[in-house]
């Protein structure tokens, strides 16, 4: 039996799965795309993808949302909280068997590496790499910021994990950003709060993502300097002035380090955050392993899309000369 | 020393006497005098300073001034170099479609359904135009959208004539029903205007002409050009208007394009393969813009669609657009189908009913 690729995603929102699919069928290459949502379907475990078949996997989403919504007969906020992450539990079980079951080396990125990617741990390779990372620390106190402050003019606190959307009963959303902290809103700070990540504010000329695919590195700059709007952070798309967003590349050197901090967290693929501040100095502030790289592909024209798909291909081909 | 660095996704045309500055992100064009096309390319190779002397003191104001033009676009950026780190914009071109285009001219006794449709539709067509030059029941176009769903076709255009029943509350229903439908062009109106539906994502442009043939086709008019990577890319390899581009006329004939008279086939008999494969029918796709007499003198060809149906001399296949009334020698636009020098063209495709 030939081996196949196998696409981990999910059934819709998903437009980079949809594209690289399209590109592979253009391009006459068979593959096998498990949304999570087909989980559902399942009648036995035997339904799972097996580890003989598959030659290559591109894990890339779990789920969108579940097909059927489940709730508690006397629901209230807090019960249907627990039965919620109690689902997302269960089904991140079976999911994640996987894994396991699929041999490891097959996966364009670890697995398990990327479901507990640890920014801290992340910023610490990547200076071991000898990567140039913003000063960051994790402090407890008001005092220690203070401190800080004494030798970095501006610092910014962000979530060690991910930023969240907040609802209230209202239906009123919030969304957390990155937060600045210098002399004249100190006071404002508590005394003492929840270990929290500070980092050193670098004013920045412009920011570069960079989508990592096995060995190479597609780079973008995005120029927000203008706008002040999104100067802290430029997920704060503002569509009236959009960012301009150009093709870049990077040093061969730092090319090289970043390549070689892929390496030791075992991914191919990956989105990679850096700054330039204004004396022109590069900064790594984070991978983001299933980043979307629709927003690097398109304004610089460089079909990434259509490079996943041939770098996947190569995988099978690679796996028939080895058995041959 | 300091230095004006252009972004790249701004492309500078160069024409006869003017000049497009082609900005594909914000989707923009600035029309230029050759002459500040002539300084930005100085200063995309050296600083603002030897620009200055280069050009001498008298045109420092001028050079000055172009400068903050394009600044206050946001169109470059001032630094102490040029960033070496900033690439040029690969333009290459492709696409994961044989064919990312289709037109049909709609005719309520062919089957839609058949074998060919199925085939052509698995290619992963993007766009599908359906146009009906007459009155046509709507449950037949019905049935023809519900073919699309499940696919990957992502937009529909309808062409339809006016009718009074058809107002806008039934097409608001329509396109809730298949959301592929993203505009719409009714023909043959009352009156001009442009009305949105489907919350206000949808256009209906009502026209007042009619559109009951092919010949209407080919219009080049200033506020149809578009300034966007997808074109501007394709234009410097393919035809702007041919290139994967495949038509279904009203009597099932296979074509290029509905106003094109060779068919290479008929939906009933002949598979899309064999239509992909026929080197003939490939025949207009790779004529690029800067091969076109004329239109390759013109600042305009990346941002202007083609048509290689109705060109100037009808027996050179690079002749250009007939009914482009755009001159890049003076530049100054002028009623195409007044031009003595076009009444030959016009009498020999038969446009004079069109044009009167
Ligand atoms: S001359 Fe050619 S490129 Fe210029 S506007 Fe006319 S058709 Fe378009």
């Amino acid at each position: 039996m030939s081996q196949q690729i196998l696409i981990l995603s999910q059934s819709h929102l998903e437009g980079t799965t949809d594209h690289v699919c399209q590109w592979l069928g253009h391009l006459g290459i068979p593959y096998l795309r498990m949304n999570g949502e087909d989980l559902f379907d399942m009648q036995h475990l035997g339904d799972l993808p097996g580890n003989d078949e598959i030659a290559v996997v591109w894990y890339r989403r779990k789920i969108s949302s579940f097909p059927v919504k489940y709730s508690l007969k006397q629901a209230d906020f807090q019960t249907q909280y627990t039965l919620k992450r109690f689902l997302a539990d269960e089904f991140n079980g079976l999911h994640s068997l996987l894994f396991y079951t699929i041999d490891r080396q097959k996966w364009l990125n670890d697995p398990i590496t990327e479901d507990n990617l640890n920014k801290l741990h992340v910023l610490a390779l990547a200076r071991k790499c000898g990567i140039s990372t913003p000063f960051t620390e994790v402090v407890t106190t008001r005092a220690a910021i203070a401190q800080l402050l004494e030798n970095y003019h501006e610092i910014i606190v962000k979530p060690v994990s991910e930023c969240i959307f907040l609802e209230d009963t209202a239906g009123g959303q919030y969304k957390m950003l990155t937060k600045t902290i210098h002399q004249n809103n100190l006071q404002l700070v508590p005394e003492k709060f929840f270990p929290s990540l500070v980092q050193e504010k670098i004013t920045k000329k412009f920011e570069i993502r960079t989508f990592y695919l096995d060995g190479e590195c597609h780079s973008m700059a995005i120029f927000s300097q203008n706008n002040r709007k999104t100067k802290d952070d430029f997920r704060n798309y503002d569509n009236q002035r959009p960012n301009r967003t150009v093709p870049y590349k990077l040093p061969a050197a730092l090319e090289f380090k970043l390549g070689q901090l892929m390496k030791l967290l075992c991914f191919r693929t990956g989105s990679i955050d850096l700054m330039v501040d204004m004396q022109g100095n590069y900064h790594f502030l984070e991978i983001n392993p299933e980043g979307q790289f629709g927003m690097v592909s398109y304004p610089c024209n460089y079909y990434l899309e259509r490079k996943v798909a041939q770098l996947l291909s190569k995988s099978i081909s690679h796996e028939k000369e080895i058995y041959q | 020393m300091e230095y004006f660095n252009l972004y790249a996704n701004c492309q500078l045309v160069k024409g006869a006497r003017m000049s497009l500055l082609c900005d594909l992100q914000m989707r923009r064009f600035y029309h230029i005098p050759n002459d500040t096309a002539d300084v930005l390319l100085f200063l995309q190779q050296h600083s603002i300073e030897e620009c200055m002397a280069h050009y001498g003191e008298d045109n420092r104001e001028a050079i000055t001034g172009y400068i903050s033009f394009l600044l206050s676009k946001e169109l470059g950026f001032k630094d102490n170099r040029l960033v070496p780190e900033l690439t040029p914009l690969d333009l290459s071109w492709d696409r994961y479609s044989d064919i990312t285009n289709v037109i049909i001219e709609f005719n309520e006794d062919i089957s839609y359904t058949g074998d060919f449709f199925r085939e052509l539709f698995d290619l992963h067509v993007q766009g599908l135009e359906i146009r009906c030059y007459h009155k046509t029941d709507l449950d037949r176009i019905r049935e023809l959208l519900e073919v699309f769903n499940g696919t990957t076709l992502k937009f529909i255009k309808l062409v339809l004539p006016y009718e009074a029943t058809l107002a806008l509350p039934a097409l608001d229903k329509l396109v809730k029903k298949y959301p592929r439908v993203r505009s719409l062009l009714i023909h043959s109106s009352p009156a001009d205007k442009l009305e949105k539906i489907f919350d206000g994502s949808v256009p209906v442009v009502f026209f007042s002409s009619n559109i009951n043939s092919c010949l209407a086709c080919g219009e080049i008019r200033a506020d149809y050009f578009m300034s966007n990577m997808e074109l501007f890319t394709e234009s410097q390899h393919f035809n702007t208007c041919l290139n994967r581009k495949l038509s279904i006329d009203g009597n099932g004939y296979i074509k290029n394009c509905p106003s094109l008279p060779e068919s290479f086939g008929h939906v009933t008999k002949t598979s899309v393969r064999e239509v992909l494969d026929n080197k003939a029918f490939q025949r207009y796709g790779k004529i690029r813009k800067d091969e076109i007499t004329v239109c390759k003198d013109c600042e305009f060809r990346h941002v202007c669609t083609d048509c290689r149906a109705y060109v100037e001399d009808p027996q050179d296949m690079y002749s250009r657009p007939l009914k482009c009334g755009y001159d890049p020698y003076t530049n100054s636009w002028e009623n195409w189908a007044e031009n003595p020098l076009k009444q030959s063209a016009i009498a020999w495709y038969g446009l004079e009913e069109i044009i009167k």
